[in-house]
């Protein structure tokens, strides 16, 4: 599932078994049948948990884009998937919107959102970059707590399910399959994305700005792109996530979940599509599967974790050479 | 490194030991949905402690309907989206009802999940009034709403000569909603509000808010968020000189107070949920508690126990585990005494009286103010 092979010969274990293309397809169709047929077999709980880590898997490849793709560290995603939520929120239940109609402008919302941030934050590196993101990420969180618009600290409740062409989506189960197909439409976007013009920019401006604005590639312009498009991969989450939970509040949005949300990004391997998701569903699962040791789950979780980091220091993931 | 390999191994394996062996079938499940990590854990403990401790009597009276009971918890780590995971949980569990429901914000959108599985859910500590309408007849609501806090501390606080006040908030949805509702109260009794003022989580400093309300200088100061703050502005009040009232919300109504705010929470009045400390039928409880857990009850407990005892008794007039069955008893519950008091139900399933009562600090405790 690594994207494509260049000839560059893969460090670790499971690289070379999915090198082959014909194998990657096999695995992709297998997990692909796996999930369609999961709500069949488990019950409802295992259903609810793997909707939430496909949302993280949306969110992650989202975050994946800014800091993984270009290279810019983003401590306030949070922010973005806060703007979709929102904005169905606010247009559904304060001024009436169908979810759908509501829809385009959760996407809109998030492209203003994004080239707010990115527009200012252009001129920073790292740490200075970090920040000012997480300073936009407790604006955003902040604004959504003492606005009358967005419910204040109660939040907005009551957010209808919306239906799609007399689909009814209502049930754990049909949010599931929401959820799925918005994954899948998030990883071929991500492959898309890294294999096109724009993600070969990134690479080159992740690796040496200066040499890449040198040889003719616009800085500006493909840093706010990574930034507007990762925002729009949040607002589409958190505009389902709304939808979902029926109910949002400003607590949704804090910083630990711009912090669980990179983690998971850094736990699969920064850049590595297959490892962004595998991150995404260790940070889910692994506390829900650990439930039964009550409150030391988070402990033994955090320390997993540590022990992951330690092994290994660039991502679950195995690396590639020259990607 | 291989050492610490093998031990990772040896971790997981043991995990997933105790993971297997935490299941069994042969009782009666009954949920538990509380916070038991994250800011609120302490609660969240004490009332699972408290349902325990109900379920241990109903046990040996023989369990309900000739099945022991036993308990599952789904830990919301007062978190929307966690509680969500922790109720489909506790759904999977096959469980026969739910007690239990901290944080108002994290016990609303569960209400539909037990709502679609028709699961009886008694919510013993959350109050916001938001919860009503998104009720779908199967949730019943033990404690008095804001409005009733609200209601109750308009009419103490006019009771006691005052006409002018300012209310204080931290910004949550738990204080928002109980200063909103107090300064509707307050406006509707024919009084002034003189204003309602935000702080934030975790200042330190409150010489802005405490030098203007000098300068207005209202008749009494409400303070609606919790105790870790409310004792630091309390403190710095009587510091520069307030003369006036100043009452706090059940947030704050911890013996914690006193610690923090010292010698300035002497004369505060604060308005509580029914605390085991001041229901004379709770003694034995108390007892009980202090022996099983080494320390005194928590503000939620005889809640969180009343709820597991109400449960319990819906379910033995029932006569089976059916869902509608139980329900249509707890709403035909007219008046039982309890622990904290008499429950009956309003026809949106909230309790229908208010449980409110008033203390009042006095050497470095609080003391009942309102009999």
């Amino acid at each position: 599932m690594t994207s494509n092979s260049n000839g560059a010969v893969p460090t670790h274990g499971l690289g070379p078994f999915l090198q082959d293309a014909r194998l990657r397809w096999v695995v992709a169709i297998a997990i692909l049948a796996f999930l369609v047929v999961a709500p069949m077999i488990f019950g409802s709980y295992i259903t609810v948990i793997l909707t939430n880590a496909l949302l993280y898997v949306v969110l992650c490849l989202g975050l994946n884009i800014v800091v993984g793709y270009a290279g810019l560290l983003d401590l306030g995603y949070a922010a973005f998937f806060a703007v979709g939520a929102y904005t169905i929120g606010v247009l559904t239940i304060q001024f009436g919107f169908n979810f759908w109609v509501a829809f385009p402008f959760a996407v809109l919302a998030a492209v203003l959102a994004g080239v707010i941030i990115g527009g200012p934050t252009l001129r920073l590196r790292s740490d200075y970059l970090a920040i000012v993101t997480l300073g936009f990420g407790e604006i955003v969180r902040f604004s959504a707590r003492n606005l009358e618009i967005t419910g204040r600290a109660s939040g907005i409740s009551g957010i209808q399910d919306p239906s799609l062409f007399g689909w009814q989506i209502r049930t754990q189960t049909d949010y599931y399959y929401v959820f799925v197909v918005l994954a899948i439409i998030a990883v071929i976007a991500s492959f898309r994305l890294a294999n096109s013009r724009l993600g070969r920019a990134w690479l080159y401006v992740r690796h040496d700005e200066d040499a890449a604005e040198a040889m003719g590639i616009n800085r500006v312009q493909v840093k706010l792109a990574a930034y507007v498009i990762g925002a729009i991969f949040g607002a589409v989450g958190g505009a389902f996530f709304a939808a979902n939970l029926g109910a949002i509040s400003p607590e949704s949005f804090s910083f630990e979940q711009s912090v669980l949300v990179l983690m998971a990004v850094i736990l699969g391997g920064m850049g590595k599509i297959p490892g962004v998701i595998l991150g995404a569903f260790i940070i889910i699962l692994g506390p829900e599967l650990l439930r039964d040791l009550g409150e030391f789950r988070l402990l033994v979780f955090a320390v997993g974790l540590l022990l992951i980091m330690l092994f290994r220091p660039s991502g679950i993931w195995p690396g590639r050479r020259g990607a | 490194m291989q050492t610490l390999k093998l031990l990772t191994a040896a971790g997981l394996i043991g995990l997933a030991a105790m993971g297997s062996g935490a299941i069994a079938q042969e009782t009666m499940q009954i949920g538990v949905q509380v916070p038991t990590t994250g800011s609120e854990a302490t609660y969240g403990q004490d009332m699972i402690n408290a349902v325990q401790i109900a379920v241990d009597e109903i046990n040996a009276e023989g369990g309900l309907l000739g099945q022991q009971v036993s308990l599952v918890t789904g830990d919301t780590a007062c978190d929307p989206q966690q509680s969500v995971n922790a109720a489909s949980r506790l759904v999977s569990a096959n469980v026969v009802g739910v007690v239990g429901g901290y944080c108002s914000g994290a016990t609303l959108p569960t209400l539909q999940i037990y709502g679609d599985a028709n699961i009886p859910f008694i919510i013993a500590a959350a109050n916001s009034t938001q919860l009503i309408p998104e009720n779908p007849g199967n949730a019943f609501m033990i404690n008095s709403t804001g409005a009733d806090q609200a209601a109750k501390a308009v009419e103490f606080l006019s009771a006691q000569g005052a006409a002018t006040l300012t209310i204080v908030n931290q910004g949550d949805a738990y204080s928002q909603d109980l200063a909103t509702l107090a300064s509707e109260d307050w406006t509707a009794a024919g009084n002034e509000v003189v204003s309602i003022e935000t702080v934030n989580k975790g200042e330190q400093d409150y010489s802005a808010i405490v030098t203007k309300i000098r300068s207005t200088n209202p008749d009494a100061v409400f303070w609606t968020a919790y105790y870790a703050d409310g004792g630091l502005l309390i403190r710095q009040l009587r510091q520069s000189g307030y003369q006036g009232i100043i009452a706090v919300g059940d947030g704050s109504n911890s013996p914690q107070l006193f610690d923090i705010a010292g010698q300035a929470a002497e004369g505060v009045f604060a308005f509580s949920n029914p605390t085991a400390d001041f229901l004379p039928q709770a003694a034995s409880f108390t007892e009980t508690y202090q022996e099983d857990y080494g320390n005194a009850p928590g503000p939620y407990a005889p809640l969180a126990y009343d709820g597991m005892k109400l449960l319990g008794w819906a379910i033995a007039e029932a006569g089976s585990t059916d869902a509608d069955a139980i329900i249509e008893v707890l709403r035909s519950a007219d008046g039982q005494e309890w622990l904290a008091g008499p429950i009956s139900f309003t026809d949106v399933n909230t309790l229908a009286r208010s449980n409110f009562i008033v203390l009042k600090g006095e050497g470095g405790a609080w003391t009942r103010a309102d009999e």
